[in-house]
Protein backbone atom coordinates (compact mmCIF):
# COMPACT_ATOMS: atom_id res chain seq x y z
CA UNK A 1 0.00 0.00 0.00
CA UNK A 2 1.50 3.31 -1.04
CA UNK A 3 0.45 6.44 -0.34
CA UNK A 4 1.02 9.24 -2.92
CA UNK A 5 3.46 11.99 -2.38
CA UNK A 6 2.75 15.69 -2.64
CA UNK A 7 3.94 18.79 -2.86
CA UNK A 8 7.46 18.61 -3.88
CA UNK A 9 10.02 19.74 -1.24
CA UNK A 10 10.98 23.72 -1.54
CA UNK A 11 15.17 23.66 -0.87
CA UNK A 12 15.29 26.55 1.25
CA UNK A 13 18.49 25.66 2.29
CA UNK A 14 19.78 25.56 -0.73
CA UNK A 15 18.71 29.27 -1.97
CA UNK A 16 19.15 30.90 1.20
CA UNK A 17 23.05 29.40 1.05
CA UNK A 18 22.97 31.17 -2.48
CA UNK A 19 22.53 34.71 -1.09
CA UNK A 20 24.50 34.61 1.43
CA UNK A 21 27.65 33.75 -0.55
CA UNK A 22 26.46 36.67 -3.03
CA UNK A 23 26.63 38.56 -0.09
CA UNK A 24 29.91 37.62 0.85
CA UNK A 25 31.68 38.16 -2.64
CA UNK A 26 30.07 41.44 -2.47
CA UNK A 27 31.97 42.15 1.13
CA UNK A 28 34.96 40.41 -0.16
CA UNK A 29 35.21 42.84 -3.29
CA UNK A 30 34.93 45.69 -0.95
CA UNK A 31 37.61 44.63 1.21
CA UNK A 32 39.92 44.18 -1.83
CA UNK A 33 39.38 48.02 -3.02
CA UNK A 34 40.05 49.13 0.58
CA UNK A 35 43.36 46.65 1.40
CA UNK A 36 44.53 48.25 -2.49
CA UNK A 37 43.36 51.95 -1.64
CA UNK A 38 45.48 51.79 1.35
CA UNK A 39 48.82 50.05 -0.56
CA UNK A 40 48.44 53.01 -2.92
CA UNK A 41 48.31 55.64 -0.13
CA UNK A 42 51.63 53.67 1.62
CA UNK A 43 53.30 53.70 -1.55
CA UNK A 44 52.79 57.48 -2.49
CA UNK A 45 53.80 58.27 1.22
CA UNK A 46 56.79 56.53 1.09
CA UNK A 47 57.59 57.75 -2.24
CA UNK A 48 57.14 61.10 -1.42
CA UNK A 49 59.15 61.08 1.36
CA UNK A 50 57.11 61.65 4.30
CA UNK A 51 58.59 58.19 5.67
CA UNK A 52 61.76 57.23 5.94
CA UNK A 53 62.07 54.19 3.67
CA UNK A 54 64.34 52.29 6.46
CA UNK A 55 61.58 52.21 8.48
CA UNK A 56 58.60 51.63 6.35
CA UNK A 57 59.48 50.24 3.13
CA UNK A 58 57.02 50.97 0.04
CA UNK A 59 55.14 48.05 -0.44
CA UNK A 60 56.44 47.48 -4.04
CA UNK A 61 59.69 46.43 -2.03
CA UNK A 62 58.15 44.16 0.24
CA UNK A 63 56.77 42.26 -3.24
CA UNK A 64 59.96 41.91 -4.04
CA UNK A 65 61.20 40.55 -0.87
CA UNK A 66 57.95 38.12 -0.69
CA UNK A 67 59.02 37.20 -4.04
CA UNK A 68 62.82 36.19 -3.00
CA UNK A 69 62.18 34.45 -0.05
CA UNK A 70 59.57 31.95 -2.16
CA UNK A 71 63.01 30.59 -3.90
CA UNK A 72 65.28 30.72 -0.91
CA UNK A 73 66.10 27.38 0.48
CA UNK A 74 66.28 28.65 3.89
CA UNK A 75 62.96 30.08 4.24
CA UNK A 76 60.99 26.62 3.23
CA UNK A 77 63.13 25.20 5.36
CA UNK A 78 61.71 27.09 8.43
CA UNK A 79 58.17 26.89 6.73
CA UNK A 80 58.81 23.17 7.29
CA UNK A 81 59.81 23.75 10.87
CA UNK A 82 57.37 25.89 12.10
CA UNK A 83 54.12 23.88 10.03
CA UNK A 84 55.54 20.32 10.69
CA UNK A 85 55.01 21.97 14.88
CA UNK A 86 51.34 23.84 13.76
CA UNK A 87 50.32 20.00 12.77
CA UNK A 88 51.80 17.73 15.33
CA UNK A 89 50.41 20.45 18.30
CA UNK A 90 46.88 20.96 16.95
CA UNK A 91 46.21 17.50 15.85
CA UNK A 92 47.47 16.85 19.42
CA UNK A 93 44.99 19.34 20.80
CA UNK A 94 42.30 18.36 18.40
CA UNK A 95 41.77 14.69 20.14
CA UNK A 96 42.51 15.95 23.50
CA UNK A 97 39.94 18.68 23.20
CA UNK A 98 37.19 16.93 21.49
CA UNK A 99 37.78 13.88 23.66
CA UNK A 100 37.27 15.18 27.03
CA UNK A 101 35.25 18.36 25.52
CA UNK A 102 32.68 15.28 24.86
CA UNK A 103 33.51 13.46 28.29
CA UNK A 104 32.74 16.55 30.30
CA UNK A 105 29.85 17.69 27.95
CA UNK A 106 27.88 14.64 28.09
CA UNK A 107 28.69 13.36 31.52
CA UNK A 108 26.85 15.78 34.50
CA UNK A 109 29.28 14.64 36.94
CA UNK A 110 32.37 15.44 35.26
CA UNK A 111 30.96 18.75 33.91
CA UNK A 112 30.04 20.50 37.55
CA UNK A 113 33.88 19.47 39.14
CA UNK A 114 36.04 19.88 36.15
CA UNK A 115 34.13 22.52 33.47
CA UNK A 116 34.89 25.37 36.31
CA UNK A 117 38.43 24.66 36.17
CA UNK A 118 38.67 24.54 32.34
CA UNK A 119 37.13 27.59 32.26
CA UNK A 120 39.92 29.12 34.75
CA UNK A 121 43.13 27.26 32.68
CA UNK A 122 41.10 28.80 29.37
CA UNK A 123 40.57 32.51 31.15
CA UNK A 124 44.66 32.01 32.53
CA UNK A 125 47.24 34.03 29.50
CA UNK A 126 48.68 31.22 28.35
CA UNK A 127 51.45 33.24 26.77
CA UNK A 128 52.32 34.19 29.81
CA UNK A 129 53.45 30.48 30.26
CA UNK A 130 55.97 31.00 27.14
CA UNK A 131 58.77 31.51 29.04
CA UNK A 132 58.60 28.32 31.06
CA UNK A 133 57.56 26.23 28.62
CA UNK A 134 60.80 27.23 26.49
CA UNK A 135 63.13 26.71 29.43
CA UNK A 136 61.38 23.87 30.51
CA UNK A 137 61.06 21.75 27.04
CA UNK A 138 64.34 23.59 25.76
CA UNK A 139 64.35 25.61 22.28
CA UNK A 140 63.72 22.75 19.95
CA UNK A 141 60.34 21.97 18.27
CA UNK A 142 59.27 20.19 21.95
CA UNK A 143 58.61 23.79 23.44
CA UNK A 144 56.81 25.16 20.27
CA UNK A 145 54.42 21.98 19.84
CA UNK A 146 53.93 22.33 23.66
CA UNK A 147 52.78 26.08 22.84
CA UNK A 148 50.86 25.63 20.02
CA UNK A 149 48.91 22.99 22.13
CA UNK A 150 48.05 24.57 25.01
CA UNK A 151 46.80 27.61 22.80
CA UNK A 152 44.40 25.63 20.30
CA UNK A 153 43.31 22.98 23.07
CA UNK A 154 41.00 25.37 24.68
CA UNK A 155 38.86 26.57 22.53
CA UNK A 156 38.46 22.81 20.71
CA UNK A 157 37.57 21.75 24.16
CA UNK A 158 35.57 23.76 25.26
CA UNK A 159 33.57 24.45 21.84
CA UNK A 160 33.11 20.77 21.73
CA UNK A 161 31.87 20.76 25.40
CA UNK A 162 28.99 23.22 25.00
CA UNK A 163 27.87 21.68 22.05
CA UNK A 164 27.88 18.13 23.53
CA UNK A 165 25.50 20.34 26.49
CA UNK A 166 23.44 21.78 24.14
CA UNK A 167 22.69 18.09 21.95
CA UNK A 168 18.96 18.06 21.40
CA UNK A 169 17.32 15.84 24.25
CA UNK A 170 14.63 14.82 21.74
CA UNK A 171 17.09 13.16 19.37
CA UNK A 172 18.59 11.56 22.37
CA UNK A 173 15.12 10.45 23.54
CA UNK A 174 14.50 9.17 19.68
CA UNK A 175 17.96 7.16 19.57
CA UNK A 176 16.54 5.30 23.03
CA UNK A 177 13.39 4.62 21.93
CA UNK A 178 15.35 2.77 18.78
CA UNK A 179 17.60 0.96 21.17
CA UNK A 180 20.72 3.05 21.07
CA UNK A 181 22.42 2.91 24.28
CA UNK A 182 26.14 3.82 25.64
CA UNK A 183 28.84 3.75 23.16
CA UNK A 184 26.46 3.73 20.39
CA UNK A 185 25.21 6.67 21.76
CA UNK A 186 27.63 8.65 21.57
CA UNK A 187 28.87 7.42 18.22
CA UNK A 188 25.93 7.59 16.57
CA UNK A 189 24.35 10.58 18.21
CA UNK A 190 26.23 12.91 20.64
CA UNK A 191 29.49 13.46 17.92
CA UNK A 192 27.66 13.97 14.85
CA UNK A 193 25.73 16.13 16.84
CA UNK A 194 28.38 17.85 18.39
CA UNK A 195 30.99 17.75 15.12
CA UNK A 196 30.10 21.36 13.93
CA UNK A 197 30.99 22.78 17.29
CA UNK A 198 34.27 21.09 17.57
CA UNK A 199 35.00 22.48 14.50
CA UNK A 200 33.81 26.02 14.91
CA UNK A 201 36.29 25.23 17.97
CA UNK A 202 39.46 23.75 16.02
CA UNK A 203 39.29 27.17 13.70
CA UNK A 204 39.68 29.15 16.48
CA UNK A 205 42.10 26.78 17.75
CA UNK A 206 43.89 26.84 14.57
CA UNK A 207 44.66 30.47 14.73
CA UNK A 208 45.78 30.76 18.02
CA UNK A 209 47.76 27.65 17.88
CA UNK A 210 49.77 29.44 14.85
CA UNK A 211 49.81 32.45 17.10
CA UNK A 212 52.11 30.17 20.01
CA UNK A 213 54.34 28.41 16.94
CA UNK A 214 55.19 32.11 16.03
CA UNK A 215 55.53 33.14 19.33
CA UNK A 216 57.92 30.24 20.89
CA UNK A 217 60.28 30.98 17.87
CA UNK A 218 60.46 34.53 19.00
CA UNK A 219 61.26 33.91 22.36
CA UNK A 220 63.80 31.19 21.97
CA UNK A 221 64.45 29.30 19.19
CA UNK A 222 66.34 28.21 16.38
CA UNK A 223 64.32 27.63 13.26
CA UNK A 224 60.83 28.65 12.03
CA UNK A 225 59.25 31.64 10.92
CA UNK A 226 59.00 33.27 13.82
CA UNK A 227 63.23 32.70 14.54
CA UNK A 228 63.39 34.43 10.57
CA UNK A 229 61.34 37.23 11.12
CA UNK A 230 62.74 37.87 14.25
CA UNK A 231 66.42 37.44 12.90
CA UNK A 232 65.21 39.95 9.85
CA UNK A 233 63.96 43.12 12.20
CA UNK A 234 67.03 42.48 14.13
CA UNK A 235 69.62 43.24 10.99
CA UNK A 236 66.50 45.71 10.37
CA UNK A 237 66.03 44.28 6.79
CA UNK A 238 62.40 46.10 6.85
CA UNK A 239 61.12 44.33 3.60
CA UNK A 240 61.89 41.23 4.53
CA UNK A 241 60.56 41.47 7.90
CA UNK A 242 57.02 42.82 6.50
CA UNK A 243 57.60 39.86 3.68
CA UNK A 244 57.88 37.39 6.58
CA UNK A 245 54.34 38.84 8.08
CA UNK A 246 52.43 38.57 4.65
CA UNK A 247 53.34 35.09 4.39
CA UNK A 248 52.13 34.61 8.08
CA UNK A 249 48.80 36.26 6.75
CA UNK A 250 48.50 34.05 4.02
CA UNK A 251 49.59 31.05 6.00
CA UNK A 252 46.98 31.82 9.07
CA UNK A 253 44.05 32.80 6.00
CA UNK A 254 44.92 29.63 3.70
CA UNK A 255 44.30 27.54 7.31
CA UNK A 256 41.19 29.05 7.99
CA UNK A 257 40.05 28.52 4.27
CA UNK A 258 40.77 25.25 4.51
CA UNK A 259 38.54 24.51 7.87
CA UNK A 260 35.68 26.63 6.77
CA UNK A 261 35.39 24.21 3.83
CA UNK A 262 36.03 21.18 6.14
CA UNK A 263 32.77 22.58 8.41
CA UNK A 264 30.69 22.86 5.35
CA UNK A 265 31.83 19.79 3.86
CA UNK A 266 31.48 17.18 6.76
CA UNK A 267 28.32 19.42 8.96
CA UNK A 268 26.43 20.95 5.84
CA UNK A 269 23.30 20.95 7.81
CA UNK A 270 24.49 23.36 10.31
CA UNK A 271 23.71 26.94 10.13
CA UNK A 272 25.93 28.99 11.53
CA UNK A 273 24.40 32.02 12.32
CA UNK A 274 21.83 29.56 15.01
CA UNK A 275 25.07 28.35 16.44
CA UNK A 276 26.71 29.88 19.50
CA UNK A 277 30.26 28.46 18.76
CA UNK A 278 32.25 31.46 18.27
CA UNK B 1 -24.16 16.88 30.86
CA UNK B 2 -24.95 13.32 30.73
CA UNK B 3 -24.52 11.03 27.28
CA UNK B 4 -24.78 7.83 28.47
CA UNK B 5 -25.00 6.32 25.18
CA UNK B 6 -21.20 7.54 23.82
CA UNK B 7 -19.64 6.83 27.31
CA UNK B 8 -18.48 3.45 27.55
CA UNK B 9 -17.42 1.96 30.85
CA UNK B 10 -13.81 0.74 30.54
CA UNK B 11 -15.35 -2.56 32.51
CA UNK B 12 -17.97 -3.33 29.84
CA UNK B 13 -15.18 -2.77 26.84
CA UNK B 14 -13.00 -5.33 28.27
CA UNK B 15 -15.71 -7.58 29.19
CA UNK B 16 -16.51 -7.32 25.77
CA UNK B 17 -13.13 -8.39 24.40
CA UNK B 18 -11.88 -11.16 26.43
CA UNK B 19 -15.29 -12.62 25.60
CA UNK B 20 -15.37 -12.01 21.78
CA UNK B 21 -11.61 -13.15 21.20
CA UNK B 22 -10.68 -15.00 24.28
CA UNK B 23 -7.36 -13.52 24.21
CA UNK B 24 -7.76 -12.62 27.77
CA UNK B 25 -5.01 -10.09 28.59
CA UNK B 26 -5.41 -6.63 26.79
CA UNK B 27 -2.09 -5.86 25.07
CA UNK B 28 -1.12 -2.60 26.76
CA UNK B 29 -2.98 -2.18 30.06
CA UNK B 30 -1.99 0.92 32.46
CA UNK B 31 -2.36 0.15 36.26
CA UNK B 32 -2.62 3.10 38.80
CA UNK B 33 -0.13 4.86 36.70
CA UNK B 34 1.13 8.12 38.59
CA UNK B 35 4.47 10.50 37.51
CA UNK B 36 5.51 13.14 39.36
CA UNK B 37 8.10 15.27 38.69
CA UNK B 38 10.65 16.94 40.81
CA UNK B 39 12.22 20.73 40.40
CA UNK B 40 15.69 20.79 41.08
CA UNK B 41 15.68 24.44 41.89
CA UNK B 42 12.32 24.57 43.89
CA UNK B 43 13.09 21.50 45.44
CA UNK B 44 9.11 20.80 45.12
CA UNK B 45 7.28 18.25 42.93
CA UNK B 46 4.51 18.12 40.08
CA UNK B 47 2.01 15.82 39.62
CA UNK B 48 2.04 15.68 36.11
CA UNK B 49 -0.51 12.54 35.83
CA UNK B 50 -2.74 10.45 38.87
CA UNK B 51 -4.43 7.23 38.82
CA UNK B 52 -4.26 6.64 35.31
CA UNK B 53 -5.86 3.24 34.50
CA UNK B 54 -6.62 2.16 30.95
CA UNK B 55 -6.57 -1.24 28.92
CA UNK B 56 -5.76 -0.98 24.81
CA UNK B 57 -6.17 -4.44 23.31
CA UNK B 58 -4.32 -5.68 20.13
CA UNK B 59 -4.98 -3.76 16.95
CA UNK B 60 -7.04 -1.09 18.18
CA UNK B 61 -6.25 2.30 17.48
CA UNK B 62 -6.81 4.96 20.96
CA UNK B 63 -6.67 8.44 20.63
CA UNK B 64 -5.77 10.73 23.80
CA UNK B 65 -6.96 13.62 23.72
CA UNK B 66 -6.57 17.02 25.92
CA UNK B 67 -5.57 20.35 26.46
CA UNK B 68 -1.71 20.99 26.05
CA UNK B 69 0.12 20.34 29.46
CA UNK B 70 -2.06 18.17 31.02
CA UNK B 71 0.42 15.13 30.73
CA UNK B 72 -0.36 13.27 27.37
CA UNK B 73 3.52 13.39 26.65
CA UNK B 74 4.42 12.16 29.75
CA UNK B 75 1.68 9.19 29.47
CA UNK B 76 3.15 8.40 26.26
CA UNK B 77 6.75 8.50 27.52
CA UNK B 78 5.57 6.07 30.12
CA UNK B 79 4.40 3.77 27.88
CA UNK B 80 7.32 4.24 25.85
CA UNK B 81 9.68 2.97 28.46
CA UNK B 82 11.29 6.67 28.74
CA UNK B 83 9.87 7.76 31.40
CA UNK B 84 9.72 5.42 35.04
CA UNK B 85 6.75 5.77 36.33
CA UNK B 86 6.01 7.00 40.36
CA UNK B 87 3.42 4.52 41.03
CA UNK B 88 1.72 2.20 39.31
CA UNK B 89 2.63 0.26 36.24
CA UNK B 90 2.42 -0.07 32.58
CA UNK B 91 2.03 -3.59 31.06
CA UNK B 92 2.81 -4.38 27.43
CA UNK B 93 1.76 -8.07 26.59
CA UNK B 94 1.54 -9.06 30.58
CA UNK B 95 5.05 -7.52 30.89
CA UNK B 96 5.85 -4.83 32.88
CA UNK B 97 7.92 -1.52 30.83
CA UNK B 98 11.32 -1.04 32.52
CA UNK B 99 13.05 0.83 29.16
CA UNK B 100 12.46 1.25 24.80
CA UNK B 101 11.66 -2.54 23.50
CA UNK B 102 10.97 -3.51 20.05
CA UNK B 103 7.79 -3.83 20.04
CA UNK B 104 7.09 -0.18 20.41
CA UNK B 105 8.13 2.75 18.46
CA UNK B 106 7.43 6.75 18.69
CA UNK B 107 6.72 9.20 16.21
CA UNK B 108 7.71 12.73 17.93
CA UNK B 109 6.09 16.09 17.36
CA UNK B 110 9.25 17.50 16.40
CA UNK B 111 10.26 14.86 14.04
CA UNK B 112 13.79 14.20 15.94
CA UNK B 113 15.45 13.27 13.00
CA UNK B 114 19.19 13.01 12.59
CA UNK B 115 19.97 16.26 10.22
CA UNK B 116 23.52 14.67 8.80
CA UNK B 117 21.78 11.30 7.70
CA UNK B 118 19.71 10.95 4.29
CA UNK B 119 16.24 10.03 4.22
CA UNK B 120 17.21 6.53 3.67
CA UNK B 121 19.59 6.36 6.72
CA UNK B 122 17.14 8.05 8.94
CA UNK B 123 14.42 4.85 8.27
CA UNK B 124 17.41 2.72 8.78
CA UNK B 125 18.03 3.69 12.48
CA UNK B 126 14.94 2.42 12.88
CA UNK B 127 16.11 -1.16 12.89
CA UNK B 128 19.82 -0.73 12.84
CA UNK B 129 20.19 -2.29 17.11
CA UNK B 130 17.88 -5.20 16.20
CA UNK B 131 20.77 -7.22 15.19
CA UNK B 132 18.37 -10.13 13.48
CA UNK B 133 16.96 -7.34 10.81
CA UNK B 134 20.26 -4.82 10.13
CA UNK B 135 21.45 -7.66 8.47
CA UNK B 136 20.99 -8.45 4.49
CA UNK B 137 17.57 -7.58 3.54
CA UNK B 138 17.66 -4.23 5.82
CA UNK B 139 17.83 -2.11 2.43
CA UNK B 140 14.37 -3.90 1.08
CA UNK B 141 12.97 -3.64 4.62
CA UNK B 142 13.96 0.34 4.59
CA UNK B 143 12.56 0.80 0.95
CA UNK B 144 9.58 -0.86 0.95
CA UNK B 145 8.55 1.41 4.20
CA UNK B 146 10.43 4.60 2.36
CA UNK B 147 7.91 4.00 -0.13
CA UNK B 148 4.66 3.04 2.33
CA UNK B 149 4.53 6.38 3.21
CA UNK B 150 5.18 8.14 -0.24
CA UNK B 151 8.25 9.56 -0.09
CA UNK B 152 9.95 6.92 -3.22
CA UNK B 153 12.67 9.48 -5.01
CA UNK B 154 13.27 11.24 -1.81
CA UNK B 155 15.90 8.38 -0.23
CA UNK B 156 18.66 10.45 -0.37
CA UNK B 157 17.36 13.85 0.78
CA UNK B 158 18.40 15.61 4.00
CA UNK B 159 15.48 16.18 6.44
CA UNK B 160 16.23 20.07 5.83
CA UNK B 161 15.63 19.77 2.28
CA UNK B 162 12.09 18.25 3.14
CA UNK B 163 8.93 20.16 3.97
CA UNK B 164 7.26 19.41 7.65
CA UNK B 165 4.87 16.93 6.71
CA UNK B 166 7.50 15.42 4.45
CA UNK B 167 9.99 14.85 7.53
CA UNK B 168 6.91 13.20 9.62
CA UNK B 169 6.71 10.65 6.68
CA UNK B 170 10.36 9.64 7.24
CA UNK B 171 9.44 9.86 11.11
CA UNK B 172 6.38 7.42 10.69
CA UNK B 173 8.81 5.32 8.41
CA UNK B 174 11.14 5.05 10.95
CA UNK B 175 8.67 4.03 13.15
CA UNK B 176 6.93 1.06 11.04
CA UNK B 177 10.49 -0.41 9.38
CA UNK B 178 11.23 -2.89 12.47
CA UNK B 179 7.26 -3.44 12.26
CA UNK B 180 6.99 -2.83 15.82
CA UNK B 181 3.29 -4.18 17.43
CA UNK B 182 2.95 -1.22 18.55
CA UNK B 183 2.78 2.79 17.37
CA UNK B 184 2.97 5.60 20.04
CA UNK B 185 2.33 8.96 17.98
CA UNK B 186 2.81 12.04 20.08
CA UNK B 187 1.07 14.91 18.39
CA UNK B 188 2.44 13.93 15.30
CA UNK B 189 0.46 16.49 13.07
CA UNK B 190 0.84 19.20 15.75
CA UNK B 191 3.91 20.90 13.86
CA UNK B 192 2.58 20.22 10.24
CA UNK B 193 0.51 22.86 8.10
CA UNK B 194 -3.15 22.60 7.84
CA UNK B 195 -3.69 21.56 4.40
CA UNK B 196 -1.03 18.67 4.68
CA UNK B 197 -2.38 17.52 7.88
CA UNK B 198 -5.96 16.75 6.56
CA UNK B 199 -4.24 14.48 4.10
CA UNK B 200 -1.53 12.80 6.48
CA UNK B 201 -4.48 12.04 8.94
CA UNK B 202 -6.32 10.07 6.05
CA UNK B 203 -3.27 8.29 4.98
CA UNK B 204 -2.30 7.54 8.60
CA UNK B 205 -5.67 6.12 9.24
CA UNK B 206 -5.76 3.82 6.49
CA UNK B 207 -2.55 2.66 6.87
CA UNK B 208 -2.50 1.75 10.07
CA UNK B 209 -5.49 0.03 9.59
CA UNK B 210 -4.19 -1.94 6.91
CA UNK B 211 -1.43 -3.49 9.01
CA UNK B 212 -3.64 -3.67 12.04
CA UNK B 213 -0.71 -2.32 14.43
CA UNK B 214 -2.63 -1.00 17.82
CA UNK B 215 -1.66 2.45 18.07
CA UNK B 216 -1.63 5.33 20.84
CA UNK B 217 -2.07 8.86 18.97
CA UNK B 218 -1.82 11.53 21.12
CA UNK B 219 -3.65 15.22 20.15
CA UNK B 220 -5.61 18.13 21.03
CA UNK B 221 -7.44 18.14 17.61
CA UNK B 222 -11.06 16.86 18.15
CA UNK B 223 -11.69 15.71 14.04
CA UNK B 224 -8.44 14.16 14.78
CA UNK B 225 -9.37 12.31 17.92
CA UNK B 226 -12.82 11.33 15.98
CA UNK B 227 -11.65 10.63 12.88
CA UNK B 228 -8.92 8.21 14.03
CA UNK B 229 -9.96 6.72 16.76
CA UNK B 230 -11.09 3.83 17.86
CA UNK B 231 -12.05 4.81 21.17
CA UNK B 232 -10.85 8.53 22.83
CA UNK B 233 -9.15 8.76 25.59
CA UNK B 234 -9.59 12.19 27.22
CA UNK B 235 -7.52 13.73 29.63
CA UNK B 236 -8.00 16.54 32.45
CA UNK B 237 -4.87 18.33 33.51
CA UNK B 238 -3.96 19.37 37.33
CA UNK B 239 -3.06 16.84 37.96
CA UNK B 240 -3.11 14.96 34.50
CA UNK B 241 -6.05 11.72 34.66
CA UNK B 242 -8.53 10.21 32.41
CA UNK B 243 -11.63 12.01 32.83
CA UNK B 244 -13.50 10.18 30.50
CA UNK B 245 -13.23 6.97 27.70
CA UNK B 246 -15.28 7.07 24.48
CA UNK B 247 -16.04 4.47 21.88
CA UNK B 248 -16.53 5.97 18.70
CA UNK B 249 -18.18 3.46 16.00
CA UNK B 250 -17.75 5.43 12.87
CA UNK B 251 -17.14 2.78 10.08
CA UNK B 252 -13.88 2.70 7.98
CA UNK B 253 -12.24 3.36 5.78
CA UNK B 254 -12.98 6.66 7.06
CA UNK B 255 -12.32 10.92 5.33
CA UNK B 256 -12.15 13.86 6.19
CA UNK B 257 -15.29 15.08 4.24
CA UNK B 258 -17.39 11.95 4.66
CA UNK B 259 -17.66 12.20 8.42
CA UNK B 260 -18.58 15.61 8.64
CA UNK B 261 -21.88 14.73 7.81
CA UNK B 262 -21.64 12.01 9.90
CA UNK B 263 -24.53 11.86 13.26
CA UNK B 264 -22.18 10.17 15.27
CA UNK B 265 -18.88 12.28 14.16
CA UNK B 266 -21.34 15.48 14.84
CA UNK B 267 -22.56 13.90 18.39
CA UNK B 268 -19.35 13.21 19.73
CA UNK B 269 -17.82 16.56 18.39
CA UNK B 270 -19.86 18.67 20.47
CA UNK B 271 -19.45 16.43 23.72
CA UNK B 272 -15.89 16.73 23.34
CA UNK B 273 -16.36 20.45 22.77
CA UNK B 274 -18.25 20.92 26.27
CA UNK B 275 -15.50 18.68 27.75
CA UNK B 276 -12.50 20.14 26.88
CA UNK B 277 -13.98 23.63 27.00
CA UNK B 278 -14.84 23.16 30.53
CA UNK B 279 -11.52 21.87 31.34
CA UNK B 280 -9.63 25.14 29.24
CA UNK B 281 -12.20 27.26 31.85
CA UNK B 282 -10.85 25.70 34.59
CA UNK B 283 -6.90 25.81 33.58
CA UNK B 284 -7.63 29.65 32.79
CA UNK B 285 -9.48 30.14 36.38
CA UNK B 286 -6.68 28.40 38.45
CA UNK B 287 -3.80 29.93 36.39
CA UNK B 288 -5.67 33.81 37.19
CA UNK B 289 -5.85 33.33 40.50
N1 LIG C 1 10.90 16.56 32.29
C1 LIG C 1 10.02 17.29 33.00
N2 LIG C 1 10.38 17.83 34.18
C2 LIG C 1 9.51 18.55 34.89
N3 LIG C 1 8.25 18.80 34.54
C3 LIG C 1 7.81 18.31 33.37
C4 LIG C 1 8.68 17.52 32.53
N4 LIG C 1 7.98 17.16 31.43
C5 LIG C 1 6.75 17.68 31.57
N5 LIG C 1 6.63 18.37 32.73
C6 LIG C 1 5.41 19.02 33.23
O1 LIG C 1 4.41 18.06 33.34
C7 LIG C 1 3.17 18.55 32.88
C8 LIG C 1 2.65 17.69 31.75
O2 LIG C 1 3.48 17.85 30.63
P1 LIG C 1 3.28 17.02 29.29
O3 LIG C 1 3.25 15.58 29.62
O4 LIG C 1 4.32 17.46 28.34
O5 LIG C 1 1.84 17.50 28.81
P2 LIG C 1 1.18 17.50 27.36
O6 LIG C 1 1.93 16.58 26.49
O7 LIG C 1 -0.24 17.09 27.59
O8 LIG C 1 1.23 18.92 26.86
C9 LIG C 1 3.42 19.99 32.46
O9 LIG C 1 3.01 20.83 33.53
C10 LIG C 1 4.89 20.07 32.25
O10 LIG C 1 5.38 21.35 32.56
MG1 LIG D 1 2.90 16.98 24.62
Amino acid sequence: MSIQTQLPALRATGRRRGTAQRGEARWTFLLIAVVLAILAVWEAVVRAGLVPEAFLPPPSKVLTAFLALLVEGEFWQAFAFSMGNVVVGLALAIVVGVVVGLAVGWSPVLRFTVAPFLWLLYSTPKVALAPVIILALGLGSESKIALTFLLAVFPILLNTMEGAVTVSPSLVRAARVFGVRGPALGWKVIFPATLPFSLAGIRRGAALGFTGEVLGEFLGGTGGLGHMLEQAAYQFEMDEALAMVVVMVIIANLTLSLIGLLQRKLAPWHDERTAAAS
Amino acid sequence: MALPDIRTPETTERSMTSADTDVGTPLIQVRDLAVHYSHRRTGGSLVAIEDVNLDVTDGEFVTVLGPSGCGKTTFMNVVAGLVAPSHGQVLVDGKPVTGPGPDRAVVFQDYALLPWRTVIDNVRFGLEMQPHLRGTGWRERVQEAIETVGLAGFEQSYPRELSGGMQQRVGLARAIVAEPRILLMDEPLGAVDALTREVMREEIERLITATGKTVLFITHSIEEAILLGDRIVVFKSHPGAVKEVLTTGIERPRSERSIQSDARFLELRDHLWEALRGEATAAATRSSS
